[in-house]
């Protein structure tokens, strides 16, 4: 643990937004008639970062590694176990439901799923307000028509959208209705938890280009979530690749895609397939499936996938260090080169 | 809607959600839903129009010929059945080449694999043996032939494997165990309709290689549906793009890659970020994918278009070849 908050003291500067320092979630597993605790799944099991003013953060990983949960624990939509989020100076970790309140109105989330996050039975419009409402943003009514209408435009919808009910609306409307909302409050910080993979890809290419713009015009942090990878790298400025509740490379994006560090990150980097014929990559596959979190491997979590492990792995578990520009957990310092050869 | 499938080739359908990928593969083996029927042409198999078959002859063709493996592994396996038990059901419909293989296991006096059993299918058919065969030793071949195709799928601890519940494993498990009950089929045709989607890309990428390294094994001509270009990318020899029901360009895969002729072809490629070729912004389509209720008229992409003139609101244009062995269906060639 002292490594991982040795990363955040390094790194912590002025203009960090968003500071995540050892934060953990352990979903507990019950059993039996009085449902005693018999286990944890240790979906989030310390896992430190930060994220500047105006950069986007991507968080990578496969199935069950745990970005989701880690990004509900930092917005308190679930309690996180362990571990403490600061943002802008403010531990949110301890925030008490009032101050918390205010937190909320500078960071909001925006789901997966646009088909389960929009009320089916609210018109576009009273969704807008509702958020207004609750976050006393607006004095009058006509004020919050007037934003409702000028959030709409912005995320390019138009007035006649403003009374519809979202089953009137295709998916990628109906990410950007999410979008609108989540920015009725003005919020400095948005989560975006695989905002575009239930999207088509014509229509994927336009809600990251808004993200994009809006990011510029609002000046707004992200933290992106999501297991595609090429997504993410056109997305971010840093990622953070995550195996089993854990961080284990945290660096620049192009020094993740072209230079990873960890053998993690370098197999999943050579698992992306790339839309170009011409390109003929070396195949480096990954032995196994990934572990359950309710069974981690002693050690390093990623040995017994690992093609360079040695005893030393299965016995200490390698802390984040600083190597070369990228920050990774693994006792070893090996160069990987994502082998690429045009044909 | 067109599509010609060569011998031995992996043809990607390309195409985003609701765009006809998967009714196309539906329609071409018969499992069309009731409330479906098949408007106007004709599925060609080897030079038999399957439209034209009844359901039974369909159904024998389906387990001679096709191979399906979906997206989802786990709403295709039983979860009350053992892998065993699963695998059994697809092999005891080649009784006959089982029984060939037992007699021919005496004969060599050595165990017999996968890839003789499939040898053994395709001449056993017509070879009628007098010498009987027990059930019991019948049994015994089947089982050994199973771990041996478990294999083929390079499925660590087959054994293991044959006497666990599909819940038991993981997506890339399943996905391989759909695929070792495909190859035991010997198919003609293989139709992967979108099998890495729900797979992670680690595990997608084991299931890809696989697919290349099964391409030599299985000798099938293989269509491989995927929304994902890059997935088409890494393994087929040509891609046929899908748009709103209907063909809009078939060609190799160089070719679509590098020399696309169709707008929606080439708008679809910039709108997709490339870690290799990265750019500050993606090129996006306007407007939605058509709803197929109330398709456009014309050429259904003419609403998104941006060189669309006057007659494609009207006429669809149809699929015809404008460079060698490339065929577009667009009013700009």
């Amino acid at each position: 643990m002292r490594s991982l908050a040795t990363y955040t003291e390094v790194n912590a500067e002025m203009e960090d937004i968003l500071i995540v320092k050892d934060l953990a979630k352990w979903f507990p597993i019950k059993s039996g008639i009085i449902q005693r605790t018999i286990g944890y799944v240790k979906a989030v099991d310390g896992i430190s970062f930060n994220i500047s003013k105006g950069e986007t953060f991507g968080l990578v990983g496969e199935s069950g590694s745990g970005k989701t949960s880690a990004a509900r624990s930092i917005l308190r939509l679930i309690e996180p176990t362990g571990g403490e989020v600061f943002f802008d100076g403010v531990n949110v970790t301890t925030a008490r439901k009032r101050e918390l309140r205010k937190l909320r109105r500078r960071m909001q989330i925006i789901f997966q799923d646009p088909y389960a996050s929009l009320d089916p039975r609210q018109t576009v419009n009273s969704m807008l307000i509702e958020a207004m409402k609750v976050h006393q943003i607006v004095s009058n009514r006509s004020e919050a028509h007037e934003r409702a209408l000028e959030l709409l435009m912005k995320v390019g919808l138009s007035e006649e959208h403003l009374y519809r009910f979202p089953h009137e609306f295709s998916g990628g409307q109906r990410q950007r209705i999410a979008v609108a909302r989540a920015l009725t409050v003005n919020p400095d910080f948005l989560i975006l938890d695989e905002p575009t993979s239930f999207l088509d890809v014509s229509v994927q290419a336009a809600v990251l280009n808004l993200l994009k713009d809006l990011q510029k015009e609002l000046n707004l942090t992200y933290l992106f979530i999501t297991h595609n990878l090429a997504v993410v790298h056109h997305m971010s400025d840093m990622v953070g690749v995550m195996y089993l509740g854990k961080l284990v490379e945290v660096a620049d994006k192009n020094a993740i895609y072209n230079s990873p560090r960890h053998p993690y990150t370098f197999h999943l980097m050579a698992a992306i397939p790339v839309p170009d014929p011409e390109i003929q990559k070396e195949e480096v596959l990954l032995m196994g499936d990934v572990p359950s979190p309710v069974n981690i491997p002693s050690g390093c979590r990623f040995h017994p996938r690992c093609p360079y492990s040695t005893d030393r792995c299965k016995r200490e578990e390698p802390a984040l260090t600083k190597t070369k520009g990228n920050w990774v957990a693994c006792h070893y310092d090996i160069d990987f080169q994502i082998g690429e050869t045009r044909s | 809607m067109e599509l010609k499938l060569y011998k031995r080739e992996v043809l990607g359908l390309v195409g985003e959600s609701g765009c006809g990928k998967s009714v196309t593969a539906l329609t071409t083996i018969g499992l069309l839903p009731e409330n479906a029927y098949v408007l106007d042409g004709d599925v060609l198999f080897k030079g038999e129009n399957l439209l034209e078959k009844s359901k039974e002859e369909m159904r024998i063709l389906r387990a001679k010929e096709f191979a399906t493996v979906f997206q989802d592994p786990m709403t295709f396996l039983n979860p009350v059945l053992t892998m065993e038990t699963q695998l059994e059901e697809v092999f005891m419909l080649d009784i006959k080449a089982l029984s060939q293989a037992v007699i021919k296991q005496k004969s060599l006096g050595k165990n017999i694999g996968y890839s003789d059993f499939l040898s053994l299918k395709e001449s056993g058919r017509s070879s009628a043996s007098d010498t009987k065969v027990s059930k019991a030793e019948i049994r015994k071949i089947a089982k050994e032939l199973y771990i041996d195709v478990l294999r083929v799928v390079k499925l660590p601890d087959p054994e293991r494997i044959l006497h666990q519940y599909p819940f038991e494993l993981s997506g890339g498990m399943r996905q391989r165990c759909m695929i070792a009950m495909a190859l035991a089929r010997r198919p003609s045709v293989f139709l992967a309709d979108e099998i890495t989607t729900a797979l992670d890309v680690t595990i997608q990428a084991k299931i890809l290689h696989l697919m290349r390294e099964l391409r030599d094994v299985i000798d099938a001509s293989t269509l491989m549906i995927t929304h994902d270009l890059a997935v088409a990318a890494e393994i087929a020899d040509r891609i046929a793009v899908m748009y709103g029901g209907n063909t809009v360009e078939v060609a190799s895969t160089r070719e679509i890659f590098k020399a696309s002729l169709h707008p929606y072809t080439k708008m679809l490629m910039r709108a997709i970020p490339n870690v290799a070729n990265p750019v500050d912004r993606l090129e996006s389509i306007p407007g939605t994918v058509p709803e197929m209720i109330n398709p456009p008229t014309g050429c259904r992409f003419h609403p998104r278009c941006p060189s669309a003139m006057g007659k494609c609101s009207t006429e669809a244009p149809k699929l015809k070849e404008v460079v060698k062995n490339h065929e577009v269906a667009c009013y700009l060639y």
